[in-house]
């Protein structure tokens, strides 16, 4: 049998650490920890479409906002049943993630990232605009999933979620499919030339990652119980590419760890007021200038001592030409 | 030789504009199996419009391009990488950040027909072919120039391809290298591969094929066996002042 690796280790380490978190944490935390999962899902998602398939979306966001709005109000105008409301927002994130993944086929690098950013900010507006359905800026209420106050089944089931995400989307990168993503990422004229059907997996990791999002969105509605547009303004999305970079954009697991670290650092911090958001830059800085594939990646490299290192992330690279 | 047999591999009227210029115009050409052609021309001609289209990377205006009776004119890419059209680019386009394995291994299970231990066991084949053995575990981007033209040679060739077009494989590679490479595209012939090879060197260029198609804006202004051509006094009108760029 294979010994586990330092990142497995790693891994089993910080999961058996936020199973036992709730049993020696107070209520505050463990609420902190279950909005931390969240932003694990968002940047864990992220970093699958971003870091291995090499689309830079800015709309990540909004397909959370997505989840949560259509979760939300199936149960309020349609009176659907909770799992049927639920289920109905992740079917229409999917079928959202495979219009957008098919309009932004021929786009790439900051053409692509503009576009996605106008398709969030749009949606945005529109929730805040249509105020009759989506109660605007004051914040449409969402039902709990779980009877009485205690956070804990809400971290408990946000943890399952990013097990399972992960697992998932680990999975499907073990598969021919996670090296077709970084074939597309890396060229995606080549990749072609290559017998590789671009469209097909690009409209994939667009579905697959859209209703990760739109499920974190769900989690995150019923778990809050309001949902505002603010859950898709830029600086999230900038919150959630923060974590998957400093955790490592080509590591799922990496980017929960950064989603985690980064929240914590940013709640720990929340008496420096706007300061600890310079903190944070500084710290992406300081990621990106000495560990250019995120802190996890830096730790498995220590471990292996690798003779040569990984190249450097570099998901906006240009294509050569040819 | 080859050029008698009927050609399983032609285009027909193949044309494409971009705007006002007319990039290709009314080419045909049959390729028979086994062959080996050059696909010569100054620059400009229109010789990497048309592997781009006889690829897929390119949607002609009008034409057809047919393999084995199939008219594939405008199909995507991959189809044609499907169908065993493969490509090598001017500049070699690898997946740099991926190791020489994984390069290998892309086009050789993008069909779904080959399960990856066997893709694995193909890909160490090619790579001893190529003498890039030592290098499997490599990323693409550490390789040299040359190694980057050899591996994507290599990436090529896992498609099992029945046709090989090699966009420019001497340009800029050292004279040693220009050596191994004319060896393995006369190898590659002698299994049996047919290939098309564009490139400016001359020189190399006959010492690989036997037939040689010459364009010029856009229009194909010679075909036929290499001393002939070259004869030509169209071929050495366009060609005046351009051998000195090879």
């Amino acid at each position: 049998m294979m010994r586990p690796s330092v990142a497995q280790w790693t891994q089993g380490l910080l999961l058996a650490l936020a199973l036992l978190l709730p049993l020696v944490s107070g209520p505050y935390w463990i609420h902190v920890g279950a909005i931390a999962w969240y932003y694990a899902l968002l940047a864990a998602s992220w970093a699958l479409l971003a870091g291995y398939a090499g689309q830079f979306s800015f709309a990540h966001v909004a397909f959370a906002a997505l989840g949560g709005y259509a979760s939300a109000l199936c149960i309020e105008l349609l009176a659907f049943p909770l799992p049927l409301a639920i289920l109905t927002a992740v079917l229409l994130a999917a079928v959202v993630g495979a219009l957008i993944g098919a309009l932004v086929l021929r786009l790439s690098g900051p053409y692509l990232a503009l576009f996605t950013l106008a398709i969030s900010e749009i949606f945005r507006l529109v929730l805040v605009a249509e105020e009759d359905i989506t109660r605007g800026m004051q914040g449409l209420s969402v039902p709990s999933l779980f009877s009485g106050n205690s956070d804990v089944p809400y971290y408990y089931l946000g943890l399952g979620l990013v097990v399972l995400a992960v697992g998932a989307m680990n999975g499907l990168l073990a598969t021919r499919v996670g090296l077709f993503l970084r074939a597309i990422r890396e060229d995606e004229g080549a990749a072609r030339a290559s017998g590789v059907d671009t469209t097909r997996y690009k409209i994939l990791v667009f579905v697959v990652t859209s209703v990760i999002a739109a499920i974190a969105g769900i989690y995150y509605g019923h778990f809050i119980g309001i949902l505002t547009p603010n859950m898709a303004i830029l600086p999230e999305m900038g919150l959630v590419i923060a974590m998957a970079v400093i955790g490592g954009i080509e590591s799922l697991p990496g980017s929960v760890i950064g989603a985690v670290v980064v929240f914590l650092l940013s709640e720990s911090l929340r008496s420096y007021g706007e300061w600890r958001f310079v903190l944070m830059g500084l710290v992406l800085i300081l990621v990106q200038r000495f560990a250019q594939n995120g802190l996890f990646p830096m730790l498995e490299q220590l471990g292996h001592r690798r003779k040569e290192p990984l190249p450097a992330v570099s998901a906006m690279e240009e294509p050569r030409g040819g | 030789m080859a050029k008698d047999s009927a050609p399983f591999f032609s285009v027909d009227a193949l044309s494409k504009h971009f705007g006002g210029v007319h990039a290709v115009e009314d080419l045909s050409f049959g390729l028979a199996r086994g062959e080996i052609v050059g696909l010569i021309g100054p620059n400009g001609s229109g010789k990497t419009t048309t592997i781009n289209m006889v690829t897929g990377a390119l949607k002609p205006n009008s034409g057809a391009i047919l393999v084995e009776d199939h008219d594939m004119a405008g199909a995507p890419a991959h189809r044609f990488a499907q169908r065993g059209v493969a490509r090598t680019f001017q500049v070699p386009r690898l997946f740099r950040r991926m190791p020489v394995m994984e390069n290998l291994i892309v086009p050789a299970l993008s069909d779904y027909g080959e399960r990856r231990g066997s893709a694995e066991e193909r890909a160490h084949g090619v790579l001893q072919f190529l003498k890039l053995g030592h290098l499997s575990g490599q990323y693409a981007r550490a390789l040299s120039g040359g190694q980057q033209k050899l591996l994507e040679l290599g990436r090529a060739l896992m498609l099992r391809p029945q046709l090989l077009l090699l966009d420019e494989p001497f340009a800029g590679v050292h004279p040693r290298l220009l050596e191994q490479i004319i060896d393995h595209i006369k190898s590659l012939n002698r299994d049996g591969h047919t290939i098309v090879v564009v490139d400016h060197n001359l020189e190399a260029i006959q010492s690989v094929v036997t037939r040689v198609m010459v364009m010029a804006r856009g229009r194909k202004i010679a075909d036929g066996g290499v001393a002939e051509v070259l004869r030509n006094p169209d071929v050495v009108r366009a060609y005046t002042g351009t051998r000195a760029n090879r």
